[in-house]
């Protein structure tokens, strides 16, 4: 199945499935969101990131161990 | 007196130390600029003068004693809780002590007034709060910066002369960029976080000094440090430049100023300038925003969204609701991708000392819209800012923005360099390099603002 970015399906049962209520200035307002953060979203998804073992704990104020 | 309010930070504090000025009619004189100054630039959104005399009477001999400085709508203080500069937070606040408050108390300083800010802290431009849009000093019709606004704005029109922000995603750094201010995020961690409402959940989040220079950005930020932020010289420095969107997608004025800057850099520090690769820094910015809007999260219900403060901007609502479609996975690829960083940023350490790019891609923009025009074409302040500042945030690592120049239209221009771990000496080293090869020259240009007549002696 092809990605998709149709954010007038996604967003209100998004937010349907929280309870969460939203009118349609709101909507458009989340979409308009949706819309810049989803394209770099699917970027960050597409990067190979599978051989990176996250930081357990990992402690900011220094150099990764 | 109100002439000393026009002296630096550490110079205030040694006039009052030596008996010059004297620390009462200091405070009373920052109260008057505000009054004066405040109304076109919307900075300090609350004075309590009776808490700051209060606050004077009893202050410690301390690096800071009787200074005025200002601190952002980010903090609770023990007669105030924070706002966030919004109408309402996703969790309740209180009065109460922070970290922050507590180290001015204990270095002397008495806070005259807090800050505005952006909106919930999101947002680089300043210009949209629960108080109102503050306003740059340079230019009222143009952002300030934020999230750190006020602070920033206070300083740059000299009501105080130095102010304590906050940065999570560049909000110290920007507004130091837009106002012409030398502004240090410090590595997570080294400085004072204790009652921020986040403070519990963040890994991102940060307190740091919005002042004229470096020297004073030590001092303040030796206090929030809780450690002496000691001087040492950038020798040697050796620069990494990259060649990437955030560095080349700026304006030409930002570009040549940015460039002569690290040549200036270069060769007052006997130092070197190299190329260096740093791949992902777009995916890297992202994970940065994900990973602060999760945070964000922390503490509250779905059910809480449905009752969100009607004055709340249709901004913060759509994406306050918007956090809860963040998908899973890409949460979880974020905190991959930070650990990729760190190590590749450990790497680049080995090779240079300091990191170089544009604080910011353009000058401050004004309040409405608040675009920028790259050579990519024209973008929100917002999407074209974070890309030079998430990184440190997401990684840990300090950075520092100082000023670097004027653009044609008189605004400032500004140079970001980042280091390794704990390496905030370093970075207030070579700004402070950087201010002896321009012979002070950007660090000491005032707005027209704070150009005005003093009105005292």
């Amino acid at each position: 199945m092809e990605a998709s970015d149709r954010s007038d399906d996604f967003i209100p049962a998004g937010l349907a499935s929280f309870g969460i209520e939203a009118d349609e200035v709101e909507l458009a307002m989340i979409g308009a969101v949706h819309q810049v953060f989803w394209g770099p979203i699917q970027g960050l998804l597409a990067l190979d990131l599978g051989e990176i073992e996250p930081e357990r704990n990992p402690d900011l104020s220094r150099a990764p161990r | 007196m109100s002439a000393a309010l026009d002296l630096s930070l550490r110079d205030q504090a040694a006039a009052i130390a030596a008996g010059d000025v004297d620390a009462a009619d200091l405070l009373e004189a920052s109260l008057e600029r505000i009054e004066q100054r405040n109304p076109a630039i919307n900075a300090v959104v609350e004075t309590f003068p009776e808490r700051s005399r209060e606050m004077l009477a009893a202050a410690p001999p301390g690096p800071l004693h009787g200074v005025p400085v200002v601190i952002k709508d980010e903090w609770p203080l023990p007669w105030r809780a924070e706002r966030f500069g919004a109408a309402e937070l996703m969790r309740p606040t209180a009065p109460g002590e922070s970290g922050p408050y507590r180290a001015l108390c204990d270095a002397g300083a008495v806070i005259v007034g807090v800050g505005n800010m952006h909106e919930l802290g999101a947002g680089s431009t300043g210009n949209v709060s629960f108080y109102g849009p503050c306003r740059n000093p340079w230019d009222t019709e143009r952002c300030p910066g934020g999230s750190s606004s006020g602070p920033a704005s206070s300083v740059a029109a000299r009501l105080v002369a130095g102010a304590v922000g906050a940065d999570g995603l560049g909000s110290v750094r920007f507004p130091a960029a837009y106002c012409g201010l030398t502004g240090l995020k410090p590595t997570f961690g080294r400085s004072a976080m204790e009652g921020h409402h986040l403070a519990p959940v963040t890994d991102l989040i940060v307190s740091g000094p919005l002042c004229a220079d470096a020297a004073d950005c030590r001092l303040l930020g030796s206090v929030l440090f809780g450690e002496e932020l000691a001087a040492g010289e950038a020798s040697g420095l050796r620069i990494g430049v990259v060649r990437d969107p955030v560095s080349e997608d700026v304006t030409p004025e930002v570009r040549e100023a940015c460039e002569a800057a690290i040549e200036a850099l270069r060769g007052e520090t006997g130092g070197e300038v190299r190329e260096v690769v740093l791949p992902d820094l777009e995916a890297a910015t992202l994970a940065a925003i994900l990973l602060i809007n999760a945070e964000g999260l922390a503490g509250t219900t779905p059910e809480r969204f449905n009752h969100l403060h009607p004055d709340l901007s249709p901004l913060a609502r759509a994406v306050l609701k918007y956090r809860l479609l963040l998908p899973a996975p890409a949460l979880v690829q974020a905190e991959r991708l930070r650990t990729l960083m760190r190590r590749r940023l450990a790497d680049l350490f080995e090779q240079v000392d300091a990191i170089a790019w544009p604080t910011v891609p353009a000058p401050a923009p004004p309040l409405d819209p608040a675009m920028v025009e790259l050579p990519s074409g024209a973008h929100g302040a917002d999407q074209a800012n974070v890309r030079g500042a998430a990184l440190a945030n997401l990684t840990g690592i300090p950075s520092i923005s100082f000023p670097v120049g004027l653009s044609s239209e008189g605004l400032p221009l500004a140079l970001q360099l980042q280091a390794a771990w704990g390496r905030d000496e370093l970075l207030l080293d070579a700004a402070e390099a950087f201010e002896r090869a321009s012979e002070r020259r950007w660090v000491e240009s005032k707005p027209p603002l704070a150009e005005a007549e003093p009105t005292g002696a």
